[in-house]
């Protein structure tokens, strides 16, 4: 009788296993500072604190390479959902489209220059930064490798992963293009669709992308 | 009786969320978090007093960004500056009813109404207002929940202006209350961010 195949095992499940997503020992809760014991937690999937309700950890075991799969693929996504036009308007016979990085450029030529770098920071460089460092702290963690920047990584990325909005631009995108319907004809162009994609990208990998874990692979680097 | 952290000596660390000993004695000296460097403490310093501060620069620029106008839309040579407000109420004379509520929900509505929860949540720690502390944290939740939304209109602006730049045929300029709401956005996130729900807590332990 053939024997199942066993799953190919990468080097990292050893470290990936005894880091998790939940602290250890004990942690206190971020908005009352409840104090709280997670030694019999480890079987419960999501972990509230019981007097506030804040979330404390989310286990998503099952899907713990889809933060690195989605931070690649948003990387690749990047430079054509930045850079190719977004909608198309035409009216009297003149023609107009604009893409992310056009929309900071026009802003900044027409002086708005504060403006346009809060928008630089918000559509463009905080998406960027955040996927670039997910995927590098997420190939550390798979090389068992960490540099002495990978603290300062992780700080940036959460600092990044909070001030990248596309989803806020994404609406902005459906609010203009519902405004203009009535003056000219507006056309969905390809960057669009590349940016719907870097989104989703994006939403998986924050939503799968543990801190606590990160962390711990961290610290027991150190203590090796 | 319920234990924080703090009553035990333990302070969790703002940037990597790990528990560390922080001795009360010696204040001088700042602790550093053993897993990441940062500086501890047992809530965030200050907070009251930057909350404050960015809230009540927030509510000062509010004013700029609503009487000033945002966006020009000229075609053929023909068209108005709009304030904010006046902008919803074309949509709305334009048939544009949905848009006209998002727009008015992320420009007027969020950030006025962020700025009401903050002071009403620091009004709380230092008057000591009698409210719920499960439905103030439920609320602190909700301002951090909301505040990047206002920057929907900001995103908007720069998409129409690049969109709609044909010269004399059709042109959309941005107007000087966009860096005044830009601002408020800002300081609104700011005074969300500084501002630390665990001193409601705290009041039960006093």
């Amino acid at each position: 009788m053939p024997v199942a195949a066993q799953r190919f095992v990468l080097p990292y499940n050893s470290v990936m296993t005894t880091a998790s997503p939940i602290p250890k020992d004990l942690t206190a809760c971020p908005d009352c500072d409840l104090l709280l014991h997670t030694d019999d937690a480890t079987h419960d999937r999501q972990g509230h604190c019981p007097r506030c309700d804040a979330l404390l950890w989310d286990v998503s075991n099952h899907a713990r390479d889809i933060d690195f799969a989605a931070a690649i693929s948003g990387l690749l996504l990047f430079v054509p959902a930045v850079t190719l036009p977004i909608l198309h308007f035409s009216m009297a016979g003149q023609h107009g489209s604009n893409s992310l990085i056009d929309g900071v450029w026009r802003l900044w030529q027409e002086s708005e220059q504060l403006l346009a770098v809060l928008i630089l920071l918000c559509s463009v460089v905080a998406p960027l930064v955040h996927m670039l460092l997910a995927a590098t702290i997420g190939l550390c963690q798979r090389l068992q490798r960490y540099p002495n920047l990978y603290p300062r990584w992780l700080k940036w990325h959460n600092w990044m992963r909070s001030w990248s909005m596309l989803e806020v631009y994404a609406m902005g995108i459906i609010v203009a293009y519902v405004k203009m319907m009535h003056d000219g004809d507006v056309a969905v162009a390809p960057g669009t669709y590349c940016l719907s994609a870097l989104l989703l990208c994006i939403i998986l990998c924050n939503q799968y992308f543990s801190e606590e874990q990160a962390w711990q692979c961290w610290e027991q680097r150190t203590n090796a | 009786m319920t234990i924080t952290a703090r009553d035990r000596g333990l302070a969790r660390c703002e940037a990597c969320a790990k528990l560390s000993r922080l001795p009360l004695k010696n204040k001088q000296e700042t602790r550093h978090c053993p897993r990441c460097n940062s500086a501890l403490s047992y809530r965030r310093p200050l907070s009251l007093q930057f909350s404050w501060a960015y809230t009540l620069a927030a509510t000062v620029l509010l004013i700029p960004a609503n009487f000033l106008p945002i966006l020009t839309v000229v075609s053929f040579g023909q068209g108005d500056p709009d304030t904010i407000m006046s902008g919803v109420v074309k949509l709305w004379e334009s048939e544009l009813q949905l848009v006209a509520a998002v727009v008015f929900i992320a420009s007027i509505a969020v950030p006025v109404t962020k700025l009401v929860i903050i002071v009403m949540l620091m009004l709380v720690v230092q008057v000591r207002l009698p409210l719920s502390k499960q439905q103030c944290t439920i609320l602190y939740r909700f301002i951090h929940f909301i505040g990047r939304w206002s920057m929907l209109d900001l995103f908007m602006i720069s998409i129409l202006v690049t969109l709609v730049h044909m010269g004399n045929i059709a042109n959309v300029e941005s107007g000087p209350a966009a860096t005044a709401f830009a601002a408020v956005v800002v300081l609104t996130l700011f005074a969300a961010n500084s501002f630390d729900p665990r001193l409601l807590w705290d009041l039960d332990h006093d």
